[in-house]
């Protein structure tokens, strides 16, 4: 047949074969189950229910079967049908292929319009969250006075900074400073960087 | 973010005195490999703590186990170490990734690579940045180590030496890093480990003199900086018993002695400040590479210069009313500078900002005040904390300057 027997992940029962570009399932029914209530039927509404995933669904049942089967309940859903026994295997019902169905093509007016629409709904969310992120620091000041940081872990310094640094100021607390800041005078040169301020000497 | 040389050490302010450290390094896992498939990686290069769950045969370690930055330096075309800068570089910003509804609007990220890095190294680690942005950057800005150094030591005149395993740097800082006084030694930690390594087969360890791990331990343990080396090795010889060295392998059997080669243990320490001794030419003789001058980018390393002389040539390049200033503060950082001094050999054995301040004095340079940085494993990330936390954010990246905030779009 030149089938290729592909893994289905276990989800459904029984096998599944790639042939070509089709894909085929296989269920097979085992003569034990045939005493079970409902094995037939379970059997069918199974293969229905993969009729848009496999272009082709089997079900394999033991050939005692073929005795008291209905080949039309099969054949008016395309399911196929074969039997087995322990020297062959014959189709008794060929199973009818189906191609999945294809995605309606849409016209470039209809992608515009969604893509308008998300970007509408984007915009929307960045106001939406940038008004919440506003509320939120509006209440948290309101709650604490000062700010206070992400992970505050930081070791207390002792000493003053003589000289407080520029624009991270508002949002670092001076106090709780890391010590390598304590009167460390490049707080005060860096600082002034970029102020027109030409100290440099070579390089 | 610090690209050292072994270590990269990341993290914010919040962290506090200490960053978090990883190996510069990364690994690329062999992909047919039942181990790679067993824990199921979805990258082909690993990095940060899970390293070493992949390491696979010690022969593979060589061509898989990157560490980028083990010279300072990155070749333009090693795609491979920029991969693993590049990795790093995400890794560390995922590993403080903010609650996304804090207020949080970018980290002002200060990266500090080798003063040596060429001007490409700056462009490639920019752009590692722009593309780990993950919205995650407000502005990005690249600094040399040693002006991190001095920045971090809260010194704004200085030299700053910055020794690592391959080279070492000697960088003026005047507020700036005087980038043109630069002067750079192809002369590391990887050498002093080389005579060590020599010196064992020597005394008869040649089996352990190629494993890197014990070379490095013996060179810790007895390697000694002489005051003067004709002085020490006489001393030595004239008293063995005084000099002697012996190291045991922490968990074997394994002991090293040197017995009546005990004076070579001086050869150790001298070999990284002054490689122009007589006695160093028959090590070279027998086969030892000798330091040699390399250009690597822009820069040529210098491998013979001793650190009295580098120190002197690099001052010397600013001008002459800054010399002064400059010799008042130098600033020895790395662990190439870690060189203890037992008690019973006060006399002959010195620690390295007494060397480099002999080393001065014997080219007429008094004056000098010569110290360690007091925590030369994270000075660096204090000085690019620091940084970040006072440069103003309109001060904007400029290529000549190599200086400023590059603001990262988002």
């Amino acid at each position: 047949m030149g089938a290729e027997l592909t893994g289905n992940g276990n989800k459904e029962q029984g096998l599944s074969f790639q042939l070509g570009r089709e894909k085929a399932h296989v269920l097979v029914l085992k003569p034990e189950e045939l005493a079970q209530r409902n094995a037939i039927l379970d059997a069918i509404l199974n293969l229905s229910a993969l009729r848009y995933t496999y272009q082709l669904v089997y079900l394999a049942a033991p050939r005692l079967f073929g005795a008291s089967v209905d080949a039309m309940m099969f054949r008016s859903r395309g399911i196929g049908l074969l039997f087995y026994d322990e020297r062959r295997i014959d189709e008794a019902v060929p199973a009818q292929s189906l191609q999945p169905e294809q995605a309606t093509a849409r016209s470039p007016d209809d992608d515009k319009a969604v893509v308008t629409e998300l970007a509408t709904l984007r915009t929307m969310y960045v106001e939406m969250e940038r008004t919440i992120n506003q509320l939120r620091d509006d209440l948290s000041s309101l709650h604490n006075p000062r700010p206070v940081r992400e992970e505050p872990r930081i070791l207390p310094a002792t000493e003053v900074i003589t000289t407080p640094p520029s624009f991270h100021q508002d949002r670092i607390n001076v106090g709780e400073l890391p010590s390598y800041f304590v009167n460390n005078p490049w707080l005060d040169v860096l600082a002034k960087r970029g102020s027109g301020e030409r100290e440099r000497i070579a390089g | 973010m610090d690209f050292g040389t072994s270590d990269f050490k990341f993290g914010p302010i919040t962290l506090g005195e200490q960053p978090r450290i990883v190996n510069n390094r990364g690994y690329f896992p062999d992909k047919n490999s039942v181990m790679y498939k067993a824990f199921e990686a979805t990258s082909d290069i690993i990095v940060g703590d899970d390293v070493p769950l992949y390491l696979q045969s010690a022969e593979d370690l060589s061509s898989r186990l990157i560490y980028p930055m083990r010279n300072g330096m990155i070749e333009r075309n090693d795609d491979q170490a920029w991969r693993v800068v590049e990795t790093l570089t995400s890794y560390g910003l995922e590993a403080f990734k903010p609650h996304p509804t804090n207020g949080f609007q970018g980290y002002y990220v200060v990266a500090s690579l080798s003063s040596v890095s060429p001007r490409y190294m700056y462009e490639r680690l920019m752009s590692a940045f722009l593309h780990s942005n993950q919205g995650m950057i407000r502005a990005v800005t690249v600094i040399p180590q040693p002006f991190a150094v001095a920045i971090g030591h809260g010194v704004t005149t200085c030299v700053v030496i910055e020794s690592g395993h391959g080279n070492s740097q000697i960088c003026p800082i005047s507020k700036y890093p005087i980038r043109a006084a630069q002067v750079a030694l192809n002369r590391g930690g990887g050498d002093a480990n080389a005579i060590t390594s020599e010196i064992l087969k020597d005394a008869g360890y040649g089996d352990l003199a190629n494993e890197e791990a014990v070379v490095r331990k013996v060179k810790e343990s007895i390697g000694l900086v002489p005051a003067d080396l004709d002085r020490a090795i006489e001393e030595a010889r004239r008293s063995p018993r005084k000099v002697k060295a012996r190291y045991r392998v922490p968990g074997t059997r394994v002991e090293i002695d040197l017995d009546k080669d005990s004076w070579t243990r001086f050869l150790i320490g001298e070999y990284v400040f002054n490689p122009n001794h007589e006695l160093f030419e028959s090590y070279f003789n027998r086969g030892m590479p000798k330091p040699r001058d390399v250009k690597m980018g822009d820069t040529v390393f210098k491998g013979m210069l001793d650190f009295g002389e580098a120190i002197a040539a690099s001052v010397e390049r600013c001008p002459v009313e800054l010399q002064p200033l400059l010799y008042r503060e130098v600033l020895l950082s790395g662990g190439n500078f870690s060189w203890a001094v037992p008690a019973k050999l006060e006399d002959l054995a010195v620690d390295a900002p007494t060397k480099v301040k002999l080393l001065l004095r014997d080219r007429g340079i008094k004056n000098v005040s010569v110290r360690m940085t007091t925590a030369p494993q994270f000075s660096v990330w204090h000085g690019c904390i620091i940084y970040g936390f006072a440069v103003p954010e309109n001060y904007e990246w400029d290529w000549q300057r190599l200086e400023g905030w590059m603001k990262v779009p988002n």
